[in-house]
């Protein structure tokens, strides 16, 4: 029940949002057309401040990533999932989820199809995936709209929510399917 | 700090590259001039297959493909070919092992292996496969290349959506319903977001964006978020360096809590999942964790002095760098 509201609301959001917000600048007198027009005129220059951003960011992902030096990170970290009980299958996934959105998308498709999505660790990989968003796309993307280069503590606070969001994926996945 | 992870992402991988090329070549691991014996069956014209045991191709490369695998690997490995003359085009399929996969994609083709003949006795067929070496590396190269055009791609696929939802935006901002939305929200965000004035846009932004991940609608969130990173920025004495306000919003959507995790239930409904909506709940609990740890996280790091955007020398707390 609560799935198909969910689902529902997801597909009409947007249009009733959109109307919703036309509907009311016009209630209150403002141009409607022009002052969509102008507010989208920024929408070009916006996109294309974040490209050096985000090559930055990609690139040097994708250099660690086709280096092989995620499999030694991978055999380095395996002690410390083996300690928390996390299945040493879904441990390239808390490894790969800030780092790379389409690396872990493809990650866990592959790792569900090797031991199935109702199994244990393919509920706990798909959840894992679930919990988390790709770190370092959404620091390289909003902090490049604004040109900010100093991130300060984001990096860290960033993959520390990461980090909780997996082992919270874990506990959850135990308690519930473990 | 993000100076040195990205850093150490480029130089860990390069010289992580340059050493499994180094072992790689030293062991020989793609047995570069070593014969290798198939069975080879002609079906039709220049068509056939090719068959090898696994167990001799274990010997061959010192690999295990059953426990590489992980589950069962058949005794002998089976895959349609064609043969010119001393030439052998072997198909790659899904049984291909990898490190046949890693020889054809090194030699730069994702679709079959160019093999030479050597020596034929019956069906038996001495093969030389492509000298293979530097594999690493050149993964490295490609990687350099696809993944600053897909950089690209992403920031000018944005430019669409952005513009529309910008557009909306304004509307919303000149007749005042951010400011509304704004004012619904105050208890929560002047909590969350002392720095900024309760009635600002970039509240309203910052809300609409959080509503538009919450609700899996992706499309929306990052041009709503970009948004409010923009409201954030006018009020940023300091430009070019992040407020704390920015940190905190930014770990909020580095959880990305969501009450509908589209993607992952699209991936787990499209490999045959009885109940493709079981994460739900566990992905809600898992980010919402990390929502709470974000928060404090971004609270309490922009304390210590490491990250402190001003150093007034007061009660100092020696911040240590991640």
């Amino acid at each position: 029940m609560i799935k198909e509201i969910l689902g529902a609301l997801s597909i009409v959001a947007i249009p009733l949002i959109v109307a919703g917000f036309v509907v009311y600048a016009a209630k209150k007198k403002v141009p409607v057309y022009e002052s969509f027009v102008s507010g989208a005129k920024e929408g070009f220059a916006v996109a294309v401040k974040i490209i050096p951003y985000l090559v930055a960011m990609l690139v040097a992902i994708g250099i660690f990533r086709a280096s092989g030096a995620m499999d030694i990170l991978v055999g380095a970290l395996s002690p410390i999932a083996h300690l928390i009980g996390m299945p040493p299958e879904v441990l390239p996934m808390a490894i790969l989820r800030p780092l790379s959105g389409s690396g872990s998308l493809g990650l866990m498709a592959d790792i569900m199809k090797r031991y199935g999505p109702d199994s244990f660790i393919g509920i706990l990989v798909s959840t894992m995936y679930g919990s988390s968003e790709t770190t370092f796309y959404v620091i390289a993307v909003y902090f490049g709209a604004v040109n900010v280069y100093r991130t300060r503590h984001a990096v860290a606070a960033g993959l520390i929510a990461d980090a909780v969001g997996m082992l919270g994926a874990l506990l959850i996945c135990k308690i519930l399917f473990g | 700090m993000l100076n040195y992870v990205w850093l150490g992402l480029v130089i860990i991988g390069v010289l992580t590259a340059a050493g499994n090329d180094i072992y790689d070549a030293a062991t020989n691991r793609y047995r570069n001039g070593d014969q290798f014996e198939v069975q080879y069956d002609s079906t039709s014209g220049n068509a056939g297959t090719v068959v090898y045991g696994t167990r001799y191709f274990d010997k061959f490369y010192d690999v295990n493909l059953e426990s590489s695998n992980g589950s069962n690997v058949p005794d002998t490995m089976k895959f349609s070919a064609s043969l010119n003359d001393n030439t052998m085009q072997i198909k790659l399929s899904d049984t291909t092992p990898s490190l046949w996969e890693t020889i054809a994609k090194t030699a730069g083709d994702d679709k079959q292996i160019t093999a030479t003949v050597v020596k034929r006795m019956g069906t038996s067929l001495f093969i030389l496969l492509p000298t293979t070496s530097l594999v690493k590396t050149k993964a490295v190269l490609d990687a350099v290349i696809s993944y600053s055009s897909t950089a690209v791609e992403i920031a000018l696929g944005l430019i669409g959506v952005m513009a529309f939802w910008l557009g909306i935006m304004k509307l919303a901002e000149e007749s005042g319903l951010i400011k509304i939305i704004a004012r619904m929200m105050r208890p929560i965000m002047t909590k969350i977001f002392p720095d900024i004035p309760p009635d600002h846009p970039a509240i309203g932004a910052m809300i609409m964006n959080v509503a538009a991940n919450m609700l899996g609608l992706n499309n929306a969130a990052t041009p709503l978020g970009l948004k409010a990173m923009e409201e954030l920025d006018k009020l940023n004495p300091k430009k070019g360096t992040a407020s704390n306000a920015m940190v905190v919003f930014l770990a909020i959507n580095t959880a990305g809590l969501t009450l509908i995790p589209a993607t992952a239930i699209a991936i787990r409904a499209a490999l045959g999942s009885k109940d493709p909506t079981v994460i739900l709940m566990t992905s809600f609990f898992g980010a919402g964790l990390a929502t709470i740890a974000g928060i404090a996280a971004a609270k309490i790091l922009q304390r210590l002095k490491a990250y402190r955007i001003e150093e007034p020398a007061s009660e100092g707390s020696g911040g240590e760098e991640k």
